[in-house]
């Protein structure tokens, strides 16, 4: 499939890094022509655009934008959400990586659209290498005058500030972050109030992802409407970086109109890992319900996915094949999800222990098929009862597994073990 | 004011309630295990789910607001009940579920929701229940002790030790099931108030080093009555299993004590368990002792009283007296023609409590020390006060010193004040505690103990509340009311024999600070008393 890439066209151009080479590439001219906009009508772009968040939920950027209060003088930040810790997902790292001028760009675009002096970028601890190429390319900025006091001239000012994380899945979580960032513990806040109301130290605060705000800059660029040529449909616009990880010959990121296929995505990664057939594929990062390989042709954006019972969410498209056994899957996500619930909250603290324990004794063949019964139980009672959105989302595989995929569960109950051959991702010795 | 349907009820309610309160003021219960009404409000452990009409998802009774007319909200419903009863069982599975070993059996949350939300069966297979090994008993401070396998992780102890004490010791450490509460490290829970956080420790993970394992709930007798540790006054319970005092629980009132009560006052729980008097005794002239009956006793201090000059008199009263028995003394030395009567005023140190409208702060060991100068007994000019007789050499100058001892922890009983208080000729002492001083007196009169009288306490708020009988005294020991009553009853024949109401019916009639009060209608929480100009209410 051929597409030239727009949020990862500067991949390969080290020369990017710099403000000089970023410019030499078109950079900051997005900045240039903003700020001489009204921001109101960059946010009605955006909102004209469709883009929706890249982070997870697909809310429209632009809407949420719009919910900070006008025209108070309270301070008022934007906080750009890198933390990044949804298994599968690694496309803000390679964003943040190879071109991190568009990301202060897209950033600079929204606070001056909103009114935000101060961002915060929250990078994941572990992102030392990007956390910092960002520090760096955000020195050079200051130095180009493209942020601080007076960014290009303006007289619009802007702080842009790295925040460390120190690990936790949770900190991803948008008021998490902000409890983290102030200093606290992290653990997600109750909404309403919503953080657009109040947000970080109390003040108006916009979230957004890495990917949602590098796309910002190609929309003030290029318009809205060539935004939405790209994509399926007016709900699901522009350009996309998919993650495929998995059995695949060639995993990565990979950048498509939003939509595309899992078999396109598939032949982009160069095939199925040594030709082996697919068995199951989860679209859209850990918390997404598992899909079948019959569901391989369905595009890959927010409303089909949804419709099919599960989501695009970041995107983190993780391959399985044949030999993958799904219990033993489920088991490792639920794993995950347990292990990184805050713990504040009781359906989710209790939810994802339980499920992981019932899993690992259905995968070691120690399970009944009441156990079955039990993790539809335990899952609607996590639906939608938690205080964040982690609950669920270890519901979303977990529910998957003994909806979509019964038949396999049952044979481990039945055979008293798993039927499938122990083995890691890759046989041994089959990667150089 | 905006009004809501709550279970087909409807209900007014100040804008900005939440669904919990304004469900209670429905008569509708929301089941709850993190929301505290003085606490800030965190949405964590999702026992309060309720249906609210146009919602896609149940919503928390905690967090939802009541903001605008006509929020229509279920608790009684089938989706409702799933959810509590799917709360219930995820608290349940790693609880260790021992409740006949518990020690908050009987007064735990969790137990008495189970009964209600919860399912009779038990899913989990024990062998897989989660626990803190190693964790079961950790003491947080000295008053406090821990047992995380049976903690809901509600955080209620975290937020009063960062809201209420705000000393901040406690916080929540690990996370996922692991999470847990702790001391900050370096630190231990040491403030004022810390037992506090065991009385709003929705279960028995949290126990008092005073109370733990000492007594089954169900078996304790509880009585509204107030503390005496000092002149805040704060609400309590007087919890007693057959005439032994087991703890003291504070008492709700918003306008003194709140929530809450100190550390301190609950260990004066024990106060009365202390050696008692129960027969008076008189020194006879062989020097010796003897137990005699109360009509001799009563009559040698009739005949004291009555041969000794006026102003060689002088009545002693400390700051537990209650306000009744305080107008008796006062009396009692205006029928002797004496103006020699006060009352002790014990200063301490500084105590805090918070409430919502600003805290109520005290510092006198003395708690009804201001209804007792209300009632009569003045510090005033007399020769004879209190300081002179307690600092000084005032006590030589007596011929009798008749004393109204109510607390065991006064300064009455420092050696050196015993041996400045006996050079008075005759010592006549009305107290309940086998204290130095009533060792040296001369005529001992045993009194019920501050949790065996009722009568009225003035507060430093000049707040006027109601303490409590809890129990009988010992058989032949006397209420003090009753004891001064028979001695000013013998000078004056109208005011003998009078009950707490009657006297305190005198007292409304004389004292202005009183007036138009009787003492049955005192509410429950308490009535300021009229302030008039100059600051302190009139007094007699
Ligand atoms: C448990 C949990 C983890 C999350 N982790 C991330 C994350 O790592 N990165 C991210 O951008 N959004 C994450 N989100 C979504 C954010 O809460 C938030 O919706 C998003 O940052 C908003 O940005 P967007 O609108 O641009 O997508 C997470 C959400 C949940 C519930
Ligand atoms: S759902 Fe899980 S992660 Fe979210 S607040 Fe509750 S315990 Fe924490
Ligand atoms: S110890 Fe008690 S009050 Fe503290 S979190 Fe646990 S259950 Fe709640
Ligand atoms: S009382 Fe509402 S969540 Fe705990």
């Amino acid at each position: 499939m051929a597409f030239e890439p727009i949020l990862l066209r500067n991949a390969g151009n080290p020369a990017v890094h710099e403000v000089s080479g970023y410019r030499k590439a078109g950079g900051y001219e997005a900045l240039s022509k903003a700020l001489a906009m009204e921001p109101e009508e960059i946010i009605d772009a955006v909102k004209a655009s469709g883009l929706r968040g890249r982070g997870g939920a697909g809310f429209p950027a632009g809407l949420k934008w719009s919910f900070i209060p006008k025209g108070s003088e309270k301070a008022k930040y934007l906080v750009c959400n890198a933390d990044e810790s949804e298994p599968g997902t690694f496309k803000d790292r390679i964003l943040i990586e190879t071109d991190p001028h568009q990301l202060i760009e897209g950033c600079a675009i929204c606070c001056y659209a909103v009114g935000a002096s101060t961002c915060y970028v929250y990078i994941r601890g572990e992102y030392v290498a990007p956390a910092l190429t960002l520090e760096r390319a955000i020195a050079d900025a200051y130095e180009h005058g493209l942020l601080g006091e007076d960014v290009l001239g303006s007289g619009f000012a802007l702080d842009m500030r790295v925040h460390r994380g120190a690990g936790a899945y949770i900190c991803g979580e948008e008021t998490g972050m902000l409890e983290s960032l102030e200093g606290r513990r992290g653990q997600p806040r109750i909404k309403p109030p919503f953080p657009a109301i109040v947000g970080a130290f109390a003040a108006p605060t916009v979230i957004n992802n890495v990917e949602t705000l590098c796309n910002v800059p190609h929309i003030i660029g290029r318009g809205a409407e060539w935004f939405k040529s790209l994509g399926t449909d007016e709900r699901n616009t522009g350009p996309k970086v998919y993650c495929i990880s998995g059995h695949v010959e060639r995993p990565g990121v990979y950048e498509y109109p939003i939509g595309v296929t899992l078999d396109d995505l598939i032949a982009a990664a160069g095939g199925m890992y040594r030709g082996r057939a697919l068995k199951a594929y989860i679209p859209g990062g850990a918390s997404a319900a598992i899909l079948s390989d019959e569901q391989s042709g369905l595009p890959m954006d927010f409303d089909s996915l949804a419709q099919a019972g599960s989501m695009l969410g970041s995107a983190a498209v993780v391959v399985m094949d044949e030999t993958t056994c799904l219990v033993r899957a489920t088991l490792r996500l639920a794993k995950f999800f347990a292990h990184e619930s805050c713990g504040q909250c009781t359906p989710c603290r209790e939810g994802t222990n339980w499920s992981e324990m019932i899993l690992a004794r259905l995968e070691d063949g120690r399970g009944s098929e009441s156990d079955i019964d039990l993790l539809q139980r335990i899952t609607t009672n996590m639906s939608g009862t938690a205080l964040c959105a982690l609950a669920d989302a270890c519901v979303g595989p977990v529910r998957s597994l003994v909806t979509n995929f019964r038949p396999e569960v049952m044979q481990h109950v039945e055979q008293g073990c798993c039927p499938l051959p122990r083995q890691s991702i890759f046989e041994p010795g089959a990667v150089s | 004011m905006p009004r809501l349907t709550i279970d087909g009820r409807t209900v007014e309610v100040e804008a900005g309630t939440n669904l919990i309160e304004a469900a209670a003021a429905a008569g509708v219960q929301i089941p709850h295990y993190c929301y505290h009404p003085r606490l800030s409000i965190v949405g964590q452990c999702r026992m309060c789910l309720v249906k609210i009409e146009g919602m896609p998802k149940l919503q928390t009774g905690c967090t939802t607001q009541v903001m605008k007319d006509g929020m229509v909200v279920l608790v009684d419903d089938d989706e409702v009940r799933a959810a509590q009863e799917g709360i219930m069982e995820f608290l349940l599975i790693n609880h260790p579920l021992d409740c006949p070993i518990c020690d908050q059996a009987g007064e735990c949350g969790l137990q008495d929701y189970s009964f209600k939300h919860g399912q009779a069966f038990s899913r989990f297979e024990y062998a897989e229940k989660r626990t803190y090994s190693g964790k079961e008993r950790i003491p947080l401070g000295s008053e406090v002790v821990l047992n995380m396998n049976r903690c809901i992780q509600c955080t209620r102890c975290v937020r009063f030790t960062e809201e209420i004490s705000r000393t901040g010791e406690l916080g929540l450490f690990q996370r996922g099931a692991r999470t847990e509460i702790g001391v900050f490290p370096g630190k231990e829970l040491s403030n004022e108030l810390s037992t506090c956080v065991v009385d709003i420790c929705p279960v028995g993970a949290l126990t008092s080093t005073r109370f733990r394992f000492a007594e089954r709930v169900w078996n304790l007798d509880k009585i509204p009555s107030l503390c005496s540790g000092c002149d805040v006054g704060c609400n309590i319970t007087i919890e007693h299993r057959r005439g032994v005092v087991r703890r003291y629980k504070p008492r709700t009132n918003p306008a003194v004590n709140d929530h809450w009560m100190c550390d301190f006052g609950r260990s004066t729980f024990g106060r009365s368990a202390g050696s008692r008097l129960t027969v008076p005794t008189v020194i006879r002239d062989d020097g010796r002792r003897a137990a005699v009956s109360w009509k001799e006793a009563l009559d040698a201090a009739i005949e004291r009283l009555g041969r000794a000059e006026a102003e060689e008199i002088a009545i002693l009263a400390t700051g537990c007296v209650t306000t009744e028995e305080a107008f008796l003394l006062s009396r009692l030395a205006e029928a002797l023609g004496t103006t020699n009567k006060s009352v002790l005023r014990e200063v301490d140190r500084k105590r805090e409590i918070p409430n919502p409208v600003g805290g109520v702060s005290g510092d006198e060991a003395t708690p009804n020390r201001r209804g007792a100068e209300l009632a009569g007994l003045h510090p005033g000019d007399q020769r004879l006060r209190a300081d002179e007789l307690v600092e000084r050499d005032g006590a030589s100058q007596c011929r009798v010193l008749v004393i109204a001892d109510g607390d065991p922890g006064s300064r009455l009983h420092a050696p050196e004040v015993v041996e400045r208080l006996r050079r008075s000729s005759s010592l006549i002492v009305i107290g309940w505690a086998d204290s130095p001083l009533a060792a040296v007196a001369d005529i001992v009169l045993p009194a019920a103990s501050h949790v065996e009288r009722d009568g009225t306490f003035v507060n430093s708020q000049y707040r006027l509340q109601r303490a409590n009988k809890a129990f009988p005294s010992p058989t032949g020991v006397r209420s003090s009311l009753a004891i001064v009553g028979e001695l000013l009853g013998s000078f004056k024949e109208d005011w003998s024999g009078l009950n707490e109401q009657a006297v305190f019916a005198r007292l409304a009639e004389h004292v202005g600070a009183f007036s138009g009060l009787t003492f049955d209608t005192i509410p429950a929480e308490g009535i300021g008393l009229q302030m008039v100009a100059g600051g302190a209410p009139d007094s007699a």
